[in-house]
């Protein structure tokens, strides 16, 4: 197994067949999509997809659990806010009245519309989590030849966030050995004493800051001066060559992302007045 | 600018992926909008420490640890500008007025406290207002909810955070070669 950002994915996935750029690119590109789309089936079709390339991608789908609840509140708080603080306005068609305030047809339907326009996009970014390594998106860093610099400090922002986590675990133990318990406590408690987390955090990644600085400064890293024009081997580009099908997908990420603007503003494709679903919505409710 | 500042950049924005991503996933209140949001500690009193890798660290942080608790990855480009002065009013106020970090007088109190007022106000107008509404997520009704949401939230948490993590930690963190003066160096 593979540990990616967002758990792990077997070696024999067939995603590890694809250049990590073209998953970067897929994040871009494909996040882009549901901005131009109106209609929510066509949303609700590349949310299908990209859970359908997690399947391929034979990601454990139980990863998807994590967003539930985000997707749930999400949803919930998109409805409120278009429905019960939508305000009043004479010129739409009311559905029902809830305690007096009227929920009209035209709010419910822009909050589906924003709520389907938002689930391919989560579900974008998760895909790209859960299929890559911290060391993909280094080369595909590499690959767009982002400066050294730039990579260097982002792999190591990667790590760092890794050992604040088992840091963080360490100080939790540490303090629960101590006899701190929050157990039963009140929310505003746990966020006062949240405090005696952070404050060993930042001790903890000021004291690596100067390891990190020495073991640097000892191999002869540099950002500036003379030493740091001095051209470096990308080794780990050795390991990714961008092979035949990746040009291929890169080529159908794009035509995709063409057709689909074309469509839009040239054929008003993905519109409301096209949508299926808003037209049997509309039937169903008013 | 040395290695250590490249290196501290990388660790306040670990820091602030992991502390962020706490807030995000749990309070949240839609689009990486938070009632409590951590990461505000580690954006403005990482920027009053280190200066302009501070203001770096916290303009980029939020874009990751916003990812990871689900927001699209256009919305979080477009809170950017939002996180950036978030993090870089505090420093340019503490370094301005000649405040200290450590908190040795009601000066330095009043100085930080307007500034993250200031700070996370425009962090909150813009990023409802600009992002949100761009986007078309939100309906103008609806606005004052993630206006004050996000406002609250910052503010709220920066008030438990800030003032003890300056008043602890500040007397050790000047003394140490990471400790940025001016602004870079």
């Amino acid at each position: 197994m593979n540990k990616t950002m967002l758990g792990y994915v077997p070696k024999e996935s067939p995603i590890y067949a694809v250049h990590p750029f073209v998953k970067l690119y897929f994040l871009l590109i494909v996040s882009l999509f549901p901005m131009f789309v109106a209609a929510p089936e066509w949303n609700f079709l590349l949310l299908v997809i990209i859970l359908g390339l997690m399947v391929i991608s034979r990601v454990d789908i139980r990863i998807v659990r994590i967003y539930i609840p985000v997707a749930i509140s999400m949803g919930s708080i998109i409805l409120i806010s278009y429905t019960i603080l939508g305000g009043r306005h004479p010129e739409f068609q009311v559905v029902f009245n809830l305690f007096g305030l009227p929920i009209y047809w035209e709010r419910i339907r822009d909050a589906l519309v924003v709520y389907f326009r938002i689930l391919p996009m989560i579900a974008t970014m998760v895909f790209f989590l859960s299929t890559s390594r911290e060391r993909d998106i280094i080369v595909a860093m590499r690959t767009i030849r982002l400066p050294f610099v730039v990579t260097y400090v982002f792999a190591m922002a990667l790590r760092a966030a890794g050992m604040v986590l088992e840091d963080f675990q360490i100080v939790r133990q540490a303090e629960q050995a101590r006899g701190f318990d929050t157990t039963g406590k009140p929310l505003t408690y746990k966020i006062r004493k949240y405090i005696m987390y952070m404050i060993p955090l930042f001790a903890l990644s000021l004291r690596r800051s100067e390891e990190f600085t020495n073991a640097l400064v000892a191999r002869g890293y540099a950002f500036t001066g003379e030493a740091s024009r001095v051209k470096r081997a990308d080794y780990i580009l050795t390991h990714y060559t961008f092979k035949p099908h990746d040009f291929v997908f890169t080529a159908i990420i794009t035509l995709a992302f063409i057709a689909l603007l074309v469509a839009r503003y040239g054929f008003n494709y993905f519109g409301l007045d096209d949508s299926w679903f808003i037209r049997w919505l509309y039937s169903v409710l008013v | 600018m040395g290695v250590i500042h490249i290196v501290i950049l990388a660790l306040l924005i670990g820091i602030g992926f992991v502390v962020g991503a706490f807030g995000s996933i749990s309070f949240p209140l839609g689009f990486g909008v938070n009632f409590f949001w951590t990461g505000i500690a580690v954006q403005q009193v990482g920027g009053i420490w280190f200066g302009g890798w501070g203001v770096l660290a916290g303009a980029i942080f939020p874009f990751f640890s916003n990812a990871i608790a689900g927001t699209p990855f256009y919305v979080s480009l477009g809170y950017v500008p939002a996180n950036a002065v978030q993090a870089f009013l505090p420093a340019w106020a503490f370094r301005r007025f000649k405040a200290d970090p450590r908190l040795k007088s009601g000066r330095d109190y009043l100085i930080l406290f307007l500034s993250m007022l200031v700070a996370n106000a425009f962090g909150a107008l813009w990023s409802p207002l600009v992002v949100l509404r761009g986007f078309g997520l939100l309906t103008t009704e609806s606005l004052p909810l993630f206006v004050w949401g996000w406002f609250g939230g910052n503010m709220i948490a920066g008030i438990v955070f800030n003032f003890i993590l300056l008043k602890a930690l500040s007397p050790v963190v000047i003394r140490t070669p990471a400790f940025v003066k001016r602004w870079w160096a």
